[in-house]
């Protein structure tokens, strides 16, 4: 079987999807023998960033001018483009700041502005064309290797495209939501995880990102209704996918 | 006089985004950079205004490989703000996931990012398949000690189950006792790692600095205790601003943290070391004496086997905590009350630093983070000075594999230093 050229860059992020990749993943051995890592700055010396990629995998929000221009780049020399993780997906953590004014947060954390070059924080998606997304914070072991194995064999990959709730009943989970009242983002979070909060006796608080069908404003009502404040409501659709319009609309009604 | 100019863009197998910039002449480096590109996510600024139970959840997406410590640290800094005494249960709990944590950063640190340079390999793929018995070796231990912080906090990387004041789910009995089981099975697997480690031929590099790690009278300390150093501070968290002191620096994006009057400092797996040797247990003091180990060590390359005894000294203690571990539910409720508290960790990289001022209803108003890269930079740059002064006679390429190796024995985390 012919190896798979793949590329790995970081942008703006913890890293933990590369990590995901190389070390919290079962099945690491196989998957480096199965694929050609031709640039991967945190696990090789040297490479060749200019490719070609027949899959480059993208982990972080893009913050800075550089990036795009990279990212453009990459996209020329890629047969596939995917991005990682929450804050490639989604623009993540790394988004919270998109909700206050230019400068705000950056003046807070630097006396020194004239080093800062940092811009809103955007999913890949917003500047290239993308092939797919793996989800997750961290990216889904399984979204990875369902990934990686379609490239091989040649199939469209399958990702979940519902959202957490039905994984919660299929493992026969006893509903947070209406039956504990406590506001969990399972309803509009994208599957992937297992339901793994939930199953740990804790609501969802939506960090693999939005179901593209999700219905924020309904969730938010409800969430109003078991007495969640207004600006806890505009908080939560706020912490893992402040940019994405599905997230949006529930934030912008309580803002 | 001769000139060199050591230029490195961005440097591989380290955690987050650096360049290095070196101008020698003759025998003096005359401009030295440890330029940490890193883009900043500005994680103090955008805490401001969000609620302090989101704070543990965000702060573990500062770093991929040390979220157990951000998220511990900050749970123990908000704790402290609002006046809430965690359980003893949950302070084992957190030892646990922490200890946890050291060994599975130590792990790939050693293996993946830094013995490469010792064996002539770009990669740890590369390695493959001479050095498939190691790499093996590697994955059945990080295997272990995933399963256990996965078993703890729900999930290895960004758990889930840690909130204020405890955790929402505990693992069962039976997990509990397997996880003891394996632990003993992987013991070998970490004495076969301090030995490899301690074969590589380290640089034979030396320069006197101060070692600065938490302290405890009973235990060695991970989440409590003093500040202490080896030029003699002992000194409570609280007075952490008095002595120690954080500058912007024009060519980076990380901060750099000193010891104030004194300079810069090292934390980490060898500073540890130096601090609390005595308070390891004893197999892994006697395999200490055994490999070599000897101190007082001023070598920063020999981090990477300080590195290498802490797993073997995380796998026993992890196991001894386990022997006796009953665990129950317990009532966490809290009261939400203004106040303003810092804690301190030691995160696998070292002292790790969390502060927040949070109001009545529960919002930030103030965050302040320093990791253990920040206190690291200064030290970095200092030793790097030294060792290029030593091999300026060395051909450029030679001079900068050493820069990197020097880089890379002090298991940066640049993601962390920026945040």
């Amino acid at each position: 079987m012919k190896k798979i050229r793949l590329g790995i860059f970081k942008y703006s992020c913890c890293a933990g999807c590369q990590f995901q990749f190389f070390f919290f993943q079962e099945h690491v051995l196989e998957t480096l023998g199965a694929v050609d890592i031709v640039y991967c700055k945190m696990g090789t010396s040297g490479g060749k960033k200019e490719g070609p990629f027949d899959v480059a995998l993208i982990e972080g929000a893009i913050t800075e001018s550089w990036q795009v221009d990279e990212l453009k780049k990459i996209r020329e020399v890629s047969r596939f483009l995917v991005p990682i993780g929450s804050c490639a997906v989604n623009g993540g953590i790394p988004a919270i700041k998109n909700i206050y004014p230019e400068i705000e947060v950056e003046k807070r954390v630097y006396k020194d502005l004239s080093v800062i070059h940092s811009v809103k924080a955007h999913p890949v998606d917003e500047y290239v064309k993308v092939d797919g997304y793996v989800r997750g914070c961290p990216m889904g072991e399984r979204e990875l290797l369902e990934l990686l194995t379609s490239l091989l064999l040649n199939t469209k990959p399958s990702f979940p495209e519902y959202c957490v709730c039905v994984e919660c009943k299929l493992k026969g989970n006893i509903c947070l939501l209406v039956a504990e009242g406590k506001p969990c983002m399972g309803p509009v979070t994208n599957a992937g995880c297992g339901a793994l909060c939930p199953s740990h006796g804790r609501a969802c608080y939506g960090c693999w990102g939005p179901v593209s069908d999700a219905n924020a404003p309904a969730l938010a009502k409800k969430f109003e209704q078991l007495g969640v404040s207004p600006d806890d409501i505009v908080r939560m659709f706020t912490q893992f996918a402040s940019p994405r319009i599905e997230f949006r609309k529930g934030a912008e009604m309580y803002e | 006089m001769s000139e060199k100019v050591i230029s490195i863009d961005y440097l591989a197998r380290v955690e987050g985004e650096t360049a290095i910039k070196i101008n020698i002449k003759g025998k003096e480096p005359q401009e030295l950079k440890l330029k940490i590109f890193e883009p900043p996510r500005f994680f103090e600024g955008f805490l401001v205004g969000r609620k302090y139970y989101e704070v543990p959840d965000i702060v573990a997406r500062i770093c991929g490989i040390c979220p157990v410590s951000h998220m511990t640290t900050a749970l123990r800094a908000i704790e402290k703000a609002m006046g809430i005494n965690p359980s003893q249960q949950t302070r084992i709990l957190r030892r646990l996931m922490s200890l946890s944590q050291i060994v599975s950063s130590h792990l790939i640190h050693l293996y993946m990012l830094a013995v490469p340079d010792y064996y002539g390999y770009p990669g740890a793929q590369e390695m493959l398949p001479e050095f498939t018995e190691e790499l093996s070796r590697l994955m059945r231990m990080k295997k272990v000690v995933n399963d256990l912080t996965a078993a703890v906090g729900g999930r290895a990387l960004h758990p889930v189950t840690s909130v204020v004041n405890g955790f929402t789910d505990f693992p069962s009995p039976q997990a509990l006792e397997k996880l003891h089981q394996d632990l003993e099975k992987i013991e070998a697997d970490a004495v076969k790692t301090v030995r490899m480690v301690s074969r590589l031929s380290f640089p034979n590099f030396f320069r006197k600095t101060e070692y600065v790690a938490l302290k405890q009278v009973n235990r060695y300390a991970i989440l409590e205790g003093n500040i202490a150093s080896s030029e003699g501070l002992d000194i409570p968290g609280e007075d952490y601003k008095q002595y120690f002191e954080e500058e912007e620096v024009p060519y980076s994006m990380a901060k750099r943290a000193k010891v104030k009057a004194r300079g810069s400092l090292m934390v980490g797996a060898l500073a540890r070391l130096h601090i609390k040797f005595d308070q390891l247990l004893p197999g892994v003091k006697k395999l200490a004496q055994e490999v070599g180990f000897r101190l007082p060590d001023y070598n920063p390359f020999h981090n990477n086997l300080a590195q290498a005894l802490e797993i073997l000294y995380g796998v026993q203690e992890c196991r001894r905590v386990l022997e006796n571990l009953k665990l129950s539910p317990e009532d966490n409720s809290y009261r939400i009350r203004a106040g303003e508290g810092g804690a301190f960790s030691e995160a696998p990289r070292g002292l790790l630093y969390h502060w927040y001022a949070i109001n009545a209803r529960g919002v930030v108003e103030k965050a302040n983070i320093v990791t253990p890269t920040v206190h690291n930079f200064a030290n970095i740059e200092e030793d790097m000075r030294h060792l290029v002064r030593q091999n300026s006679d060395l051909p450029e390429k030679k001079i900068a594999l050493l820069c990197e190796m020097l880089v890379r024995a002090y298991d940066p985390c640049f993601s962390c230093s920026v945040h």
